[in-house]
């Protein structure tokens, strides 16, 4: 069943938790997966493993690092191996999991994530873990970075198994996969009512009138602009002022770059090879032996990262690969802001069409 | 024997999985290069073409993409000739006789040896280049017949660091022309002194008959291509094999990209024509 207009009603959510919708259905998941959800630590959102309901927290801002941790950890075996019985075997390990309280930048995020890893030679790994996993979305309100709305995903239709709108005495509920719906339909939840229903569109009217981040083109003109920018002197000025730290892309949802290394254990014989999240931005990217550095310089490295999302992998899959959640300007110390730097593109544009 | 298990889960199959292959010769080519003759355990890794490469690792240290230096069409065995340079590279030197390997692949883009059939052909290698270079000859020398006038033009630092010295005479013997060149003037060397584009002119190109193949160190390219623009050689009848990083060989982990491009996939072997869209290709 996917009917995206069909919405029913969850309960509570408020201080009487204990018996509230919200924690009836993160007890139902509790049976069947390990759960990941958001929690408040050290005052802010992020994702921790959720052993009891109790401490789901649904925020309406986003979480520091992405939900991409969950489906490409930062760190996991490909291989394991034991060089004196002469074993080597691939390690594809998934187990289920529900990740609950996604924002649809995330959920648009991940559809993005499964064209690249099936792309090609497909990556069971990431893949296997996918097929396992359960997509719990809940709605949010956009602080001063988030610009989703200029990019086209702040909505989502799919991608998701359940997704829970916040109204003020609870939730309004949309499934938009088999599992979601049997899950929602155990729960035997009524139907919302029209005034629920218009307190949620009323929500959403406030939503997107809350947009203070903007980009001033439309995001189907973005791989264009991109394409004409590359001698542009935004690379040189945001190049001039990044440390170089990577964490633009480690917060990244859709950045997906690895390394991949070697672990020996004290025995000398059994080790693992294992992949690593690696960044664009850091400095040995494209360095090969012999000291030759492909992208030499931050802005190089900059340009790289901004053209992967706005252009490079549009060019190939169709889709933008920024889904718009700011998660890069907000982790940048230097203040690197991404809408900034592509309303500068924009302008410069537009002057020279002018 | 090694055993090697592909863990498949609804029926995929992990592109990490290496395959074993046994060393059954290690030539030492120069100081610093060894020849492998290795015997893959699965022999559909034998399926490659001139130009392709394989990551070629050993458990505890990595991998690193190698190119094969063997002609197509081997039945056995492939050959790889490793430069030792780092942590991978080293420990492939330390191997022996009846040593494993673990290979994957063969990854990556050929040269179109149909397309330059009845063309002239002029063969520019700098340094390491000529490694994957010696696939491509191995395979235009065997049907020799098909092919016009044959040129290598080989650039070495030295006279000790010239690969498969003792091949080229056989070369020579099966129509190809090899020019040499030396970087500095050596007591030992009585051939051309200079970079591989002072050999260049010595060549007869004809426009619209002539291709060239150039493969080499990332400063050899500019000169070399600027000089056979004034050779008249178009960019569609000039192919280069492009170096980067690379981890994954299978067009995930974004080490090899130039521009939008993933030479792991889309390379290593280009087209310079198809460059010229990719500023960060030369
Ligand atoms: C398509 C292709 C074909 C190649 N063919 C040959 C060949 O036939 N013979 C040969 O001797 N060398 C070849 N090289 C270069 C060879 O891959 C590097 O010298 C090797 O990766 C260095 O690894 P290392 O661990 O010994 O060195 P380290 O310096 O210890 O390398 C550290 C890490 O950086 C990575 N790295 C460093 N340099 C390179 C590089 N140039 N390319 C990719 N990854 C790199 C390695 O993966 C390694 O894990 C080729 C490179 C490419 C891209
Ligand atoms: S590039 Fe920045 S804004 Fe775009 S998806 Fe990545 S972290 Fe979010
Ligand atoms: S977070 Fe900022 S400073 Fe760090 S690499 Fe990214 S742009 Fe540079
Ligand atoms: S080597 Fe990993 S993408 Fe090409």
């Amino acid at each position: 069943m996917n009917n995206i207009e069909f919405f029913r009603y969850l309960p509570g959510g408020g201080p009487s938790r204990t018996a509230s919708g919200l924690t009836r259905l993160i007890n139902t998941l509790l049976k069947e997966y390990r759960v990941y959800g958001t929690i408040k630590k050290d005052g802010f959102p992020a994702y921790a493993e959720i052993t009891d309901a109790k401490e789901l927290e649904l925020f309406s801002t986003p979480t520091h690092l992405s939900a991409k941790q969950f489906l490409f950890p930062p760190k996991e075996t490909l291989l394991r191996y034991d060089i004196r019985h002469h074993l080597h075997e691939a390690v594809i390990e998934s187990g289920k999991q529900a990740i609950v309280g996604l924002h649809p930048c995330d959920i648009h995020a991940i559809a993005l994530m499964d064209e690249v890893w099936a792309y090609g030679k497909p990556d069971a790994n990431y893949l296997s873990r996918r097929e396992n996993t359960l997509i719990v979305g809940a709605d949010c309100m956009p602080d001063e970075y988030c610009f989703c709305q200029s990019i086209g995903t702040m909505n989502v239709t799919d991608g998701f198994d359940i997704f829970l709108h916040q109204i003020k005495k609870g939730f309004l509920v949309r499934t938009a996969s088999k599992k979601g719906e049997e899950i929602i339909a155990w729960l035997k939840l009524r139907e919302a009512k029209p005034a629920e229903v218009k307190e949620l569109e009323a929500r959403e009217r406030l939503r997107e009138a809350s947009f203070k981040a903007r980009l001033e083109a439309d995001h189907k003109d973005l791989p264009g602009i991109y394409a004409e920018s590359n001698d542009s002197p935004v690379w040189e000025r945001i190049g001039s002022i990044c440390t170089g730290c990577g964490s633009c892309n480690t917060v990244c949802p859709t950045c997906y770059c690895f390394d991949i290394k070697d672990e020996v254990e004290p025995n000398l014989s059994e080790g693992e090879r294992v992949r690593v999240w690696d960044g664009c931005t850091l400095e040995d990217f494209a360095k090969v032996a012999g000291g030759h550095n492909f992208r030499k310089t931050r802005a190089e490295r900059l340009r790289h990262r901004f053209n992967r999302k706005f252009r490079y992998l549009t060019d190939k899959f169709g889709m933008l690969f920024c889904v718009g959640c700011g998660r890069c300007s907000r982790a940048c110390l230097v203040k690197i802001n991404i809408t900034e730097v592509t309303n500068e593109l924009i302008r410069e544009s537009n002057k020279r069409r002018a | 024997m090694s055993l090697f298990v592909n863990q498949t889960k609804e029926g995929l199959e992990s592109p990490y999985l290496p395959v074993p292959g046994v060393v059954e010769r290690v030539t030492r080519v120069t100081e610093k290069e060894r020849l492998f003759s290795i015997a893959p355990l699965n022999p559909s890794l034998l399926e490659y073409g001139p130009g392709q490469f394989y990551m070629v690792g050993l458990p505890g240290y990595g991998e690193a993409p190698i190119s094969i230096t063997s002609g197509p069409g081997e039945t056995k065995e492939f050959e790889l000739c490793v430069r030792a340079v780092g942590n991978v590279t080293n420990a492939l030197h330390r191997l022996k006789r009846g040593d494993f390997v673990w290979v994957r692949g063969p990854f990556g883009t050929t040269f179109p040896v149909d397309e330059m059939k009845s063309k002239d052909i002029v063969f520019i290698a700098g340094g390491i280049g000529v490694v994957p270079m010696r696939s491509l000859i191995k395979a235009v020398l065997k049907e020799r017949h098909d092919f016009g006038k044959l040129t290598l033009i080989y650039g070495s630092k030295s006279p000790e660091e010239m690969l498969f010295a003792e091949e080229l005479d056989d070369w020579r013997a099966k129509g190809l022309e090899v020019l040499l060149t030396i970087d500095k003037p050596d007591p030992k060397w009585t051939g051309n002194v200079g970079v591989v584009t002072t050999l260049i002119p010595k060549v007869e190109i004809v426009e619209g008959k002539t291709v060239a193949v150039v493969i080499g160190p990332p400063v050899m390219y500019k000169f070399v291509i600027l000089s056979l623009r004034d050779k008249l050689i178009k960019p569609e009848e000039v192919f280069v094999s492009l170096e980067r990083r690379m981890k994954c060989g299978v067009g995930k982990c974004g080490h090899c990209q130039i521009n939008g491009c993933y030479v792991c996939q889309d390379g290593p072997v280009f087209r310079l024509s198809d460059l010229k869209d990719l500023p960060e290709a030369l």
